[in-house]
Parts: C-alpha cells; sequence; structure tokens
C-alpha cells in the first residue's frame, strides 16, 4: 500500500444518511450509493489519510485483520478513482 | 378544431384538436383528466401533418413538433407536457413512475422505460389497486402526497394471461388503455406515499422476489429517476433523501406476473 493520500473531489455533492453515503458527480451525471464500509472508507479521503491509516481503521472499527482492510481499501478506492470521485493526490 | 380541456396537476391545459384523429388519440389518452374550471395556463394545437397519418403539435411560440405517425405523435406530446408541467410546478418533486393506489396510500413503482411498470400496473389493477398515474409520479415534498396524473396506461407488448387486455387503442408505439376502460377505479385526488418499489424486470427469473432496501440506496435510486431535481434545493437530492427516509422503499424482482402481484402485496400487508 502506498503512501497516497486520496483526496474527494470537491465540487461533489455528499449526503450521509444512516451509516451510508450518497455521492451526486453533477459533471458526470452520475449519482452513487456507497455502503457502510465504503462510506467509511470515503469519509477519510480528505487528503490527509493515507490509505495505509484507512486501513488500520477500518480494521479496528470493522474488526478485521491487516490485510482484509488493506484489500478493501485497496478495491474502494481503484472504484472511486474509476468513478472519478478523487481528486489529484497531495503529496 | 374540437377543443380538450384539462385539469392537470391544478393547472388548466386546453388542446386544440383539427381533426377526428387527434381528437380521439387525444381525449382517450388524457380524458379522464378533463376539467376547466380555471385559468388555462398551458395551451397546444394538434393538426394533421403534410404526410397523411403525420401530426403538427403546435405550442406557443415554440418550434412545432412534427410527428411521422399516431404513435409518435402521443410520445412528443406527451414528452412536452411533461417538461411544461415541470416548469408550472416547480414545486413537486417528479418521478419517473406508474402509481397506483391501495388501501387509500400510494404505492410508486419505479422502472427504467420498458421495465415493466405499465404491465406491472395493468395486472395489479386487478387485485383491488386504483389507477392513480403513470409514466410521472409527482410527489408533493410538503405532505409526501402524490399527486393524480391518469393518462392512459401504455404498453408495449400486451400483457399475458391472466391479466389479457382487451381494450386500448392501438398506435405504433403500442397499446393505450384509457383510465376510465381499466379494471380498477381511477383515484383523482392525491394519495399519501406509502411505499416505492424499484423494479428490475427479469422474465427468465424462476421466481419474483422483493427485500426492502436501506434509505441511502433508495434515495441514490429515486434521484436517478427524477425529471426534475435540479428544481429542488440541493441539486434535488436532500428531497431524493426527505422521501426514501420517511417511506419503506424496495426493490422487486419481477417475474411471473401473477406470482410478482402476489409478492408486491405481500410486502404492502407487512408495512407496519
Amino acid at each position: 500500500m502506498t503512501d497516497e493520500r486520496p483526496q474527494q473531489r470537491s465540487e461533489l455533492s455528499v449526503r450521509v444518511v444512516d451509516d451510508e453515503v450518497i455521492v451526486l458527480d453533477r459533471s458526470a451525471n452520475q449519482v452513487h450509493q456507497l455502503n457502510v464500509t465504503a462510506a467509511f472508507i470515503w469519509r477519510r479521503c480528505d487528503g490527509s489519510h493515507t490509505a495505509e491509516r484507512i486501513a488500520d481503521e477500518v480494521a479496528s472499527a470493522f474488526g478485521v485483520d491487516g490485510d482484509t482492510a488493506r484489500d478493501a481499501v485497496g478495491v474502494a478506492l481503484r472504484q472511486f478513482g474509476q468513478l472519478g470521485l478523487l481528486g489529484l493526490p497531495r503529496d | 378544431v374540437q377543443l380538450l380541456t384539462l385539469d392537470v396537476l391544478d393547472r388548466g391545459v386546453r388542446i386544440g384538436c383539427g381533426d377526428s384523429a387527434a381528437w380521439s388519440l387525444l381525449s382517450g389518452t388524457y380524458g379522464a383528466m378533463q376539467g376547466g374550471r380555471g385559468r388555462i395556463e398551458l395551451e397546444y394545437t394538434v393538426r394533421p401533418g403534410g404526410v397523411s397519418g403525420s401530426f403538427r403539435i403546435e405550442r406557443g411560440t415554440s418550434e412545432p413538433l412534427v410527428a411521422s405517425d399516431d404513435g409518435v405523435m402521443l410520445t412528443l406530446f406527451d414528452a412536452d407536457l411533461a417538461v411544461e408541467l415541470q416548469r408550472l410546478r416547480r414545486d413537486l418533486y417528479f418521478v419517473h413512475a406508474a402509481v397506483l393506489e391501495y388501501h387509500d396510500a400510494a404505492v410508486m413503482l419505479v422502472a427504467r422505460s420498458g421495465g415493466g411498470k405499465s404491465t406491472l400496473s395493468w395486472a395489479l389493477l386487478h387485485h383491488g389497486f386504483r389507477y392513480l398515474s403513470d409514466e410521472l409520479g409527482p410527489v408533493d415534498l410538503s405532505t409526501l402526497d402524490v399527486l393524480p396524473y391518469p393518462r392512459a396506461l401504455m404498453v408495449k407488448r400486451m400483457p399475458p394471461i391472466p391479466y389479457p387486455m382487451t381494450v386500448g387503442v392501438q398506435t405504433s408505439r403500442g397499446t393505450h388503455v384509457p383510465a376510465e376502460s381499466m379494471p380498477g377505479d381511477v383515484r383523482q385526488t392525491p394519495a399519501p406515499l406509502a411505499a416505492v418499489f424499484f423494479l428490475d424486470h427479469r422474465p427468465a427469473a424462476p421466481t419474483p422476489s422483493v427485500e426492502r432496501i436501506s434509505p441511502a440506496a433508495a434515495a441514490a435510486r429515486l434521484y436517478a429517476n427524477a425529471l426534475n431535481p435540479l428544481s429542488h434545493g440541493g441539486d434535488g437530492l436532500d428531497a431524493a433523501i426527505s422521501i426514501a427516509t420517511a417511506r419503506p422503499c424496495f426493490e422487486l424482482i419481477t417475474a411471473n406476473l401473477a406470482a410478482t402481484c402476489s409478492v408486491l402485496t405481500g410486502a404492502l400487508a407487512r408495512i407496519p
């Protein structure tokens, strides 16, 4: 896992509904629903958390081992990236 | 010119029909909304086109719409009317849906075009449901009432037995059943929204099934099927969330029509 610090694109409309998140991307004319795990990861895509730190927090919050957490974070970040939801990572 | 005057979502609409074919099609489609008590806010004229069987739709100073045949005319007219109604009633949240009334409450069926909502509506009308609207589900966000829009129900393919369709007008786009010819009654007043079903049409599925979905999942789907979200605050997202959090929402995998009706009514019966 890299030192990448993923960051949400600032122009998205985001709403938290219960433990889940809805992301509206008007420029792509798409709306996304993030389940509890994805929402947890998404909320930490603030440009200050590294992917490794997010994985640690996932492991702690959901009671899973580090490898499982890293896999989940990796998959989620790849999907966020493919959907165009992340901005340029900070150094 | 024969005049058809409608009361649609509390707005007056007048349609001048230039020949008997236009009158027959438009009165058959929108006849259940005939009214005319109030001020006319929207005025159309539908005339024969230059080619036999074609039509020309005129509204104010807008560019006329030219339709090559009856089915295209109704499709173009319906789309234009829907857009104009969204302009006249910006306060309502318009969802692309069919809506029925069951036990005095509204049941919304949401699906993409061709997703089977009209066919399922037709079937449910044989099971004690009343007709409220097709294609437009206008929601009053202050009350979560759904307003009636009882235009003709249009199906592209004939429903299977035990729900044969023996009435209706055939056009190039499908069969249109006027509201007054439906097996169930027509509700002409707003009804409080009871539940939303998102249809996933899988004809090959062995059995239909229904599953309650989270408010976030429902809100995202509602938003994706909203016709005028940007007329509302928060890009329309907050309105979708307010509906989805206030009312139970389900994913309904449709298969055999009779069994699907049974699954849907069962889900409604389990709502407290």
